[in-house]
This record gives structure tokens, sequence and C-alpha cells, in this order.
């Protein structure tokens, strides 16, 4: 069931990011037959909290990556503000499941690697990255090295990280599976606080129908083999949701049925 | 595993570069490039034949070791043979007296910490530092080079059949407890098991340590082994036989690796994805 | 408490060496082995004070840290370089993986007879015997820990703008120095043993050719001397070399449970 995408709460209508007929074959190697992503149509929006769930083996890794740079579409156009998008860049931040923070730095030169890249002046880089250790709720443990952290604290650093190039673009693949239940709640509401404070375009992978339910705009269900876009929809409670409220519960109903 | 892909490697023509051919096909096409190279460059002469004997000529010393034998008389059969029973004997020895005691030391955290410090000097000493030694001691016999092969097997073995008791995950001993084992049993039937794969990756440092050090003993005092073949051949200036002997040590190397491997694909066939202890 | 328990543990660790002395010490003085190839303790330290001059000793020393030292810098040196391109450059990993691995079971020492003919009787094939010894484990080492890299810390280092040898640079390579390190480590300890081995075959200088001279002077202390004194050596720069490799990666690496 595929709903043409209602201008959300941004009314200008100028896509962020814009993905335009694309298919992907599986790589030349690999067993299985068919398309990974097969004809997918999608808009998404400046300041959209954008959420993909579906089934594992459904395309919504390769999709993010392809909107990230890191893979390109077979066919079709994945444009970003416009343009082709042709590599990976500091425009699109990521953040991925296992963290990925690097091992030998600590937490705040994980998130001043960034600006370091780009030559940021030493001072500069420190405000900044003080200013984000305090933004992610971190205050003292900026001299922790990775292997000192939890892994809900990981998870603070490598959003931090990701933000401190300024991206317009935060995609995140299913950075909360890895936790436990309380600690992925709380990460739930620190990302909506972070999200509301930077106002950034947020692609967001989850296999969880209720996390994505309690923290976007927009959910697109994509079915596997090939991947396709199942069912868009569009999530209008207000925040801060109530994960037991009616509407909540009807909403979930419907994704599960699209899924299953 | 994979590197990130990036739009680079992504390319669809990516089947007719490089990377998408099996590894062993171009295995054997380096090597088989490299021994073409060097054949054609020992004729035209940018190599000394001396110095670097074409393949062609390596392949004809292989076969007259094989049959006729260098020293005249020695085949390759009779030098792999000696070296590969010394080895063993070395070995099982080494491997039957480290087990018990290192199931004993490792049982006990006050043993342990006294042998320690004499395990590690021991490990220190370079087994073949030992040979005049054990000349003196035991004459220039197989017992001498047996003994040798026995004191590096040992103290390796030793190291990890105590490490492998000490770290068994306490979790199982747990488990073993509140199932009501006594603690002989759990001894026996927890921590035994659980050690063994750390024990197998000591067997197998053992393995190749025993190796290197048959090859260096074997190189004084006696003429059979592939170590003396190398010293024959050194003697009498023979880089060719000199290399196919090294050519024989990589072989068997290689097959004694592999066959510790199968061993304990046998023996422990629960332990997969255990991460290589190299030492 | 925890100072008790530590000067104990140190109290038991040197009984058992105690132990050991002993044990020698009285098979010698109850003359249970012939005490011509059985020295005591004593007999040893004599011999060590007496019939070998300190400036005896240092030239020998001297010669066998020369080149070890030399041989492993070269070998560890080659080796990380050739680990590391191959690791980043899989085209060139695949071609040149081979040969080393065919390469890698033949024990260094069966090179000496190769060496003698390629470089002579001087230093050059002594050296080129521990380049071996070091080369191997070094390079097996670094290569496979260029290609155990967590793929998600280069995607992260490329959305950040990173890319080609900036990648390697900055990412990669700190990513695999757990691995080098331990190549390192190992190459060290074969390349002593290859050094002994060496110097007892073909050499005129050394703690090697001092045990082999002892022995052709039927001088058993010196060469119980020359053994004990190999140990310390390699026990001391192993020990060395731990703690140097330590130092930088105490802090990052050694895991241990993150704090939660």
């Amino acid at each position: 069931m595929n709903m043409a995408p209602s201008v959300s709460n941004n009314s200008l209508g100028i896509e962020k990011i814009a993905i335009r007929n694309v298919t992907k074959q599986f790589q030349a190697d690999a067993e299985e037959r068919g398309l990974a992503l097969s004809k997918i149509n999608l808009s998404i929006y400046p300041n959209e909290f954008v959420s993909i769930v579906g089934r594992s083996g459904c395309g919504k890794t390769t999709l993010l990556n392809m909107i990230a740079g890191l893979l390109r579409p077979s066919t079709g156009d994945v444009l970003v503000n416009g343009e082709a998008v042709k590599g990976p860049g500091p425009d699109r931040g990521m953040v991925f499941q296992n963290a990925a923070l690097f091992p030998w730095l600590t937490a705040v030169q994980n998130i001043e690697f960034g600006p370091q890249s780009q030559n940021m002046p030493k001072n500069e880089r420190q405000l900044l990255a003080q200013e984000l250790i305090e933004l992610v709720h971190l205050t003292g443990f900026e001299h922790k090295y990775p292997r000192e952290l939890s892994g809900g604290m990981g998870q603070r650093v490598a959003i931090a990280r990701a933000l401190a190039v300024d991206p317009d673009i935060l995609l995140m693949d299913e950075p909360f599976g890895a936790l436990d239940e309380l600690t992925r709640a709380e990460m739930q509401d620190e990302l909506l606080r972070i999200w509301e404070a930077r106002k950034k375009t947020v692609v967001f992978i989850t296999h969880s129908i209720f996390e994505a339910l309690y923290l976007s705009d927009r959910i697109i269900v994509l079915s596997p083999h090939p991947g396709r876009i199942r069912m868009e929809m569009q999530v209008d409670m207000p925040r801060p949701r109530q994960r037991s409220s009616q509407r909540f519960m009807e909403d979930y109903e419907k994704i599960h049925n699209a899924i299953f | 595993m994979k590197r990130s892909t990036t739009p680079s490697s992504d390319r669809l023509t990516r089947r007719w570069t490089i990377l998408a051919w099996p590894d062993w096909v171009i295995g054997i096409a380096s090597v088989v490039a490299l021994l073409l190279l060097w054949e054609l460059a020992v004729r035209l002469e940018l190599l000394s034949a001396r110095s670097f004997p074409m393949p062609s000529k390596l392949a004809q010393t292989l076969w007259t070791l094989v049959t006729v034998g260098f020293p005249r008389g020695i085949t390759a059969w009779v030098h792999v043979q000696a070296t590969v029973l010394r080895i063993l004997k070395g070995y099982i020895v080494g491997v039957t007296l480290a087990i018990p005691i290192g199931l004993i030391i490792g049982r006990s955290t006050m043993l342990e910490q006294m042998a320690r410090p004499v395990i590690t000097f021991a490990r220190s000493v370079a087994t073949i530092s030992l040979l005049p030694l054990a000349v003196a001691w035991f004459g220039v016999g197989e017992l001498t080079r047996v003994f040798l092969i026995t004191y590096a097997v040992f103290w390796v073995v030793l190291t990890s059949v105590i490490d492998g008791v000490k770290q068994v995950d306490p979790n199982y001993i747990r488990a073993a407890q509140i199932l009501g084992t006594s603690p002989s049993q759990i001894f026996t039937r927890v921590v035994l098991p659980a050690s063994l794969p750390r024990i197998f990756a000591g067997m197998k440092v053992a393995l190749g340590l025993a190796f290197l050090v048959i090859v260096a003993v074997e190189m004084i005092g006696t003429i059979e082994g592939l170590g003396a073949l190398i010293q024959e051949a050194r003697t009498f200036y023979r880089s060719d036989a000199s290399m196919v002997g090294m050519f024989f040590m990589a072989l068997f190397g290689f097959a004694l690796a592999k066959g510790l491997d199968l061993l304990e694909k046998l023996l422990l066939p629960w332990a997969t994805g255990l991460e290589e202890v190299e030492r | 408490m925890k100072d008790k328990t530590f000067s104990r543990n140190l109290w038991i660790s040197w009984l058992g060496v105690l132990i050991v002395l002993l044990a020698w010490q009285m098979i010698t003085s109850l003359q249970l082995i012939n005490p011509s190839i059985f020295p005591s303790p004593y007999q040893v330290a004599q011999a060590a004070f007496e019939r070998v001059s300190l400036t005896e000793l240092m030239e020998h020393v001297r010669a066998s840290l020369t080149r070890v030292i030399f041989g492993f810098a070269i070998g560890a040196g080659i080796g990380i370089f050739v680990g590391v391109v191959s690791g980043w450059y899989r085209w060139l990993g695949k071609i040149v993986w081979t040969p080393i691995e065919l390469l890698r079971p033949i024990p260094p020492l069966a090179w000496i007879s190769l060496a003698l003919i390629w470089f002579g009787l001087g230093e050059s094939s002594k050296i080129f015997i521990i380049f071996l010894a070091a080369f191997f484990p070094v390079v097996t080492n670094a290569y496979k820990g260029m290609l155990s890299i967590d793929p998600d810390l280069l995607r992260v280092g490329q959305t950040m703008g990173l890319q080609g040898l900036r990648l390697l640079w900055k990412i990669a390579l700190p990513a695999s120095l757990p691995d080098i390190a331990t190549g390192i480590r190992v190459g060290w300890s074969l390349s002593f043993g290859s050094l002994v081995a060496a110097e007892m075959l073909a050499a005129k200088t050394g703690l090697g050719y001092m045990i082999m001279n002892a022995r052709e002077q039927g001088e058993i202390s010196i060469i119980v001397y020359g053994i004990l004194l190999i140990g310390l050596l390699n026990l001391l720069t192993d020990n060395l070399i731990y703690r140097f490799i330590l130092k930088h990666q105490l802090k990052w690496h050694f895991s241990t449970q993150p704090s939660s």
C-alpha cells in the first residue's frame, strides 16, 4: 500500500533527501537471487524524523548506505539537497549499532576526530567537543576510553561524534539495538531531546515498531525479496508520546500487519 | 572480512578485477609467475646460478634427492623420517610429562605462584644453547637431540596446561557446584575438558617450536635429517640441495601443522572458533 | 590488606626459585651426577667471575645485541610495511600472501646455508637469519590485523571525509596496532632464538659463540654461565618490549568489563 507522502511539518516541500526509482542488485558474489531493493521512491524533508522498519533482509541498511554514499544504486538516483550523492561526506553523519568508537581515543578525542580531520583549530574543537559532551550528558567522562564506557554511554559518544561535524542529516542504523530495554528507553528520549535542540534530518533504522512509533514523524515499512516500500505512515501524535495510548496501539497494529 | 564497500569497489566491473578471483587461483598464479621469472633471470644471467639455482635445476636435485640421495645413499625419505621421528619422540615425552605436572600445578594457587618464575626463566633459556651441555651429558647421539626437543616442548605445553586450568570460566564451575558435583569430579568433568582448547593451542605452538629446534640441532653431529641435509649442503656449497631441503621443511612444517589442526577438530569438535594463541 | 597479599605473593614466587637453586646445590654437593659435567652454582659463579673477564663478556654481549637489534629492526620494519600495505590494497595482498605463507614454515636457521653463500661469512649472514625470524611473525600479524579491522570504523572515517592514505594512517593503522604489537613480541623471541643458533654455528663473537668455544675447551661451567646469561637477557629484553607496548596500549586496549 503506497500512500503518497503528504508534505510534513516543513511545508516548503523541498526535499532534503530524494530517492528516485532506485534499485539495487545484490553484490556479484552473493548467493541470494533477486534484488536487494526494487523501485524505491522516497522523499524525506528537512528536519523530519523518518524511521525505516522491516524484517531482516528487506534492504534497510542498504538504503541507508546509499544515502550515506557508501553504496551506489544499480539504477535510479539518490539525491541530497538536489544533488546526486557521489560518496560519503561530513554532511551525512552515521551512527552504527555497535557505536564503532575508535578504541584508541578517549571519548572527547573521538568527538574531536571529525573536526580535526577538517583542520579545525585546537581551541575551537576542544570547545565544541566539550559542548557536545554536555549535550549528550556525559560530563565527567571525557577522558574515558571506550572500553570503560557502558553501551549507552558509548552510543552517546557516537552521536556526539557524528554531530561534531555538524551534518544536516543523521543516518542511524539500529543504534539502540544492542542496549538493554531500560537504557534503550532512556536513549530514545535523549535522542529526541538532541534532535529537537539541533534540528537535523534523521533517518533511523530499527527492528522495533515501538521504537519507530515513539520517535518518528513518519514510518516507512519495507518488505523483503525484493526490498520495496510496503507502507508509509504519518505519525501525528504529539510528543512526548504515550506508549500505552490507544492511538499508539492502533498504529502499532497497522504497521505490524503490514510487516507480517 | 570485507572492507567497507565504497562506490569504487561497487563497480559492475568488479567481476573482472583481481579482487573477485578466488584466493587459491591468485596464489598459484603468483607462485608460478615468480618461478618463471626466476628461471628467466638465471638463464639471462641476471642472477648467478650458484646463488640462485634455476627452478628446473631444483626439480632435478629434488629428483636426485628422492632417488639417489644427498649425501649419496641418504634419500629424502631417510632425512624426513629421521627428523620426524626425533620430533615425535621428543614431543610425546614432553607432552606426556607436561600435562600431568601442569594439571597438578594449575590446581594449586600456591604451587603455581612458586613455579611461575622458574617456568618463565626456563622458557627464556634458548633451547639451542643447551646443546653443548646436552652433548657433555649424553654424548652426540639421538638422546641429546630428543632431550632438547623434549625441553622445548615441555615448558611450552606446561605453561598452556597451567593457564588452561587456571582460566576456566568460573561460571562453569559454579554451575557444576550448584548441580551438586564434588570438587574432584568438578576437576575431571569440568575443568579438564574446559581447558583442553587452550592446551591444544599450546601443543600447536610447541610443535612449531620443536620443528625450529630440531633443524638447528641436526646441524651438529649427524648426517641424517633435514637440518643435517642443510648442513651438508653448506659444506659443499650446494645451494640447490639447500633449497630442496628447505622445500621439504616447508612441506612438512605445513603438514605437521595441518595434522594437528585435524586432530584438534576430531578430538574437540565442540571448540570451534577459538582465537589463535601465539605464545 | 592488599599490601599483605602482594608481599606474600612475592615471597612465594621467590620460594620456587630458591627451591630450585637449593636442589641444584644439593645434587652437586651429594655428587649425584658426575661433577665434571654438572657444576655447582658456586662453580658456575666462580667461572663467571674468574675465567671470563668483564671486557670479554661485554664484547660478546655487544656483538649479540647489535646483531639481533639490527636484524630485528629491519625484519620488523619491513614486516610491518609489507603487512600493512598488503592488508590495505587487497589485490596486492592476494598476490603477495601465498609466497609468504609458503616460506613461513621454513625455520629461519634453515636459511643459513643460503645466507652464507649469498652474504659470505660476515655479519650480514647472521643478520639475515635474524631478519627472517622477525619478518614472518610480524608480517603475518600485521596483515591479519589489517584484515580484521572493524569495517564500521573505516566507514565512520569515510563519513568524516577521510579517504585513501589519510584513512589508512588515521584509522586503519591505530586499529591494527594491537595485532602488530603481538607480532613484534613473537618476532623478538624468535629473533633471539635464531641469534643464538646462528652464533653457535657461524660466528666468532657473541654469546652463542662463547658457549661453543667453552665446549671446545671443556669449560662446562662457562657453558652453564652462558646459558643462564642468554636466558636472562632474553627475559629482560622481552620484559622491556612488553612494558613498552603495555605503556602505550594499556590505556585503551587491554579490555576489562566496561563500567555500567
